[in-house]
């Protein structure tokens, strides 16, 4: 089990930046999720920590220790690969001993914690048979079982459910949790699919384009994003963002949207468009579940008022779409009382609205 | 049978075009029979003819040199004394023995070095497109102009002797132990990119994340090719090899100019002992005893090891 300390890290292939100036201190025994777009260096990131990539600059450390010069097969680390990369042609209970007899631990230990492991990730009925014939769902247990058998300083899963039917994928979700408890490792885990970082991780590290875009709890990132990019990214359904000009009318401090659109600012959220005093152009984020409809009921909500386009049923609550002018608002009609074609006001509270600089995407503001 | 593929072949089919299908599925045998037909009566004359033609022949005494035509070689019936004589005959045994003695010191070496080759080559370096082209070219020389050019090479006066500082009284290809040693080497050297290329094929074909995950569970690289690696590529491993075996049991012309098979016969393997027999002394009938004797053992060992390898792969 190990702290890694991760700092300043660049990496470069050829003219491309794949990982830019990324650095992220994970703490003994937590468990952080890599989350980010395809192709935004997340796994780039994870193959280094792992070394089967070399840093172009900063280091790695774990617990202080760099093992940049260490041999892979000598920094013990548990990796498990998207598609498991099973021995097919060994039977399961070689796959799981695989590291235990290469490291030349003794026979009976092998055996002792194969069959322990089998029965941790229960399939011990399937030891002897071809790890071949195994279902995706089993070869998943045995690729985790035969990593965390060597008990690994860390742990790297790379988008290990993607390949799972939604089902399995639920239970094996709720299982790495448990297993992380038991092992008490330092688990890293890469993902495109924001449910299961938001789910399983204690921290979350969003990268975009190679840079880290925030690194926090799952609730600090959902409630209060530090730019455009997390906003945008975490939450289902997403946070309505709204681009304009900021413009100040009548003593209104008003933001301008393309096709007419106006939000007339107030109470927190206009002191964060004017905090730093510069910003013309902004981007407005509220997520839809914080709009309501009804009675207004703080006097400093701004009041919209919007044609209700498309209603769509998502469990108890209907998702309605309101157009304003050539702007859409996402929201949740909870009480069933919206029809089609509706014109209906609704309110946004100020303090569950979010101010973001349109050119750097920044959040404007107290955060 | 062909009645019952066709039938079901087409039966998605039969629905909507029942009458034209139904018709084709009954002829099928009577057109499939006359389609062939050609073919079948072409492998009868080159494969079967000759080999009836070599079966009649050698139990005779039947030799060109007589004058008597082939089909008439039942005046010279002999009862199957060729047969029995090849058992008793030395140089037989002896040149299956040097044909054998080539085979498993070159094939095992070809072997050897091709996958230490190929091992090489699954890593990305430069110039190793350039490299791989090389490597391949000795595969692609004709035989006859390799053993040209060894035969060039291992002169009292050639390269090798003046590389390695030796007189040129040091004879390779004159000297009874030395010229089966150049036959070796000229074999080895013109059939490893072979191996090369057909064992490379197959670690290729060793998934990469499961040499990664071989690695990160500790393995050594040396670990990891004996476990992961190796047994992976067991039929492309026993295919290169049985291939190899095969074609250097059939080695001649590399031989037949380097040595002849001298000095003597101490490079003369079985192909060219029937040569010599063929074309020296014109024992035809004797050559074509021996021929099929050598044809009934090997396809019997070959079924033996299909038969073997298709139990052991289940």
């Amino acid at each position: 089990m190990s702290s890694i300390q991760i700092s300043n890290v660049t990496k470069r292939f050829g003219d491309f930046t794949a990982v830019d100036d990324l650095s992220l201190e994970i703490e003994e025994g937590e468990f952080v999720a890599l989350l980010g777009p395809s192709g935004c260096g997340k796994t780039t990131t994870m193959n280094m920590i792992a070394g089967l990539e070399e840093a172009t600059e900063g280091s790695i450390l774990f617990d202080g220790q760099d093992l940049s010069r260490t041999r892979i097969q000598d920094r013990n680390i548990g990796f498990v690969f998207q598609n498991y990369a099973i021995f097919t042609h060994l039977s399961v209970y070689k796959n799981l001993s695989y590291g235990l007899e290469v490291k030349k631990f003794a026979k009976d230990d092998i055996k002792r914690r194969v069959h322990a492991m089998a029965d941790r990730m229960s399939i011990s009925h399937r030891l002897e048979q071809p790890a071949a014939s195994l279902s995706v769902n089993e070869m998943q247990k045995l690729a985790i079982g035969r990593s965390a058998i060597m008990e690994p300083r860390i742990f790297l899963l790379d988008e290990p459910l993607s390949n799972l039917d939604a089902g399995f994928r639920a239970y094996m979700r709720a299982e790495l949790k448990v297993l992380q408890h038991e092992f008490g490792q330092t688990m890293i885990y890469v993902t495109h699919d924001q449910i299961e970082a938001m789910s399983l991780a204690d921290k979350i590290a969003i990268i975009d384009q190679g840079k880290l875009m925030q690194y926090g709890s799952p609730l600090d990132i959902y409630n209060s994003p530090n730019n455009r990019f997390v906003a945008n990214f975490v939450g289902s359904p997403r946070m309505n963002l709204i681009d304009g000009e900021l413009r100040e009318e009548e003593n209104q401090l008003k933001l301008m949207v393309q096709g007419g659109a106006e939000i007339i600012l107030q109470g927190q959220v206009k002191s964060d468009f004017t905090s730093d005093g510069k910003v013309h152009s902004g981007s407005f984020g509220i997520r839809p579940q914080d709009i309501y409809f009804g009675e207004r009921r703080a006097s400093n909500d701004i009041a919209m008022k919007g044609t209700v386009e498309i209603l769509e049923r998502v469990g108890p609550k209907r998702l309605a779409y309101l157009q304003v002018l050539e702007t859409k608002f996402l929201a949740f009609d909870d009480q069933d009382q919206l029809k089609l074609g509706d014109e209906v006001p609704f309110f946004l509270p100020p303090g569950k609205s979010m101010a973001f600089d349109m050119i750097s995407g920044h959040r404007l503001g107290s955060v | 049978m062909t009645d019952i593929k066709t039938n079901s072949a087409s039966s998605r089919t039969k629905q909507k075009k029942q009458g034209y299908w139904a018709g084709v599925a009954r002829d099928g045998n009577k057109m499939g029979f006359w389609f062939v037909l050609p073919t079948v009566l072409l492998l009868l004359f080159i494969v079967v003819f000759p080999l009836l033609m070599q079966l009649y022949l050698s139990v005779t005494w039947w030799t060109p040199l007589e004058g008597i035509a082939w089909y008439r070689a039942w005046e010279v019936f002999n009862w199957g004394e060729n047969y029995w004589f090849q058992l008793t005959d030395s140089r037989v045994w002896r040149a299956l023995w040097r044909t054998v003695l080539i085979m498993i010191i070159a094939v095992p070496l070809q072997f050897f070095l091709g996958m230490s080759l190929a091992y090489l080559f699954i890593d990305q370096f430069p110039g190793r497109k350039v490299f791989y082209s090389i490597m391949l070219t000795p595969m692609m020389v004709v035989p006859a102009v390799v053993g040209l050019m060894f035969f060039l090479l291992f002169q009292g006066t050639g390269p090798v002797n003046a590389h390695l500082g030796l007189p040129s009284t040091f004879s390779w290809l004159t000297d009874v132990n030395r010229a089966m040693i150049s036959v070796i080497i000229a074999d080895v050297w013109q059939w490893t990119p072979l191996m090369f290329l057909i064992l490379l094929a197959g670690m290729l074909g060793v998934p990469s994340d499961q040499l990664l995950a071989a690695r990160l569970l500790g393995g050594s690289n040396w670990q990891n090719f004996f476990k992961i690696i190796l047994p992976r590529m067991k039929a492309v491993i026993i295919i290169a090899l049985v291939l190899r075996a095969v074609e250097c049991f059939k080695i001649f012309d590399l031989i037949f100019i380097m040595t002849k098979g001298g000095p003597g016969v101490q490079t003369e393997t079985i192909s060219l002992f029937l040569y010599k027999q063929t074309f020296g002394e014109f024992e035809w009938a004797y050559v074509a005893a021996i021929g099929l004797t050598i044809l009934f053992v090997l396809s019997v060992i070959a079924a033996k090891g299909l038969a073997y390898m298709a139990k052991k792969s289940g």
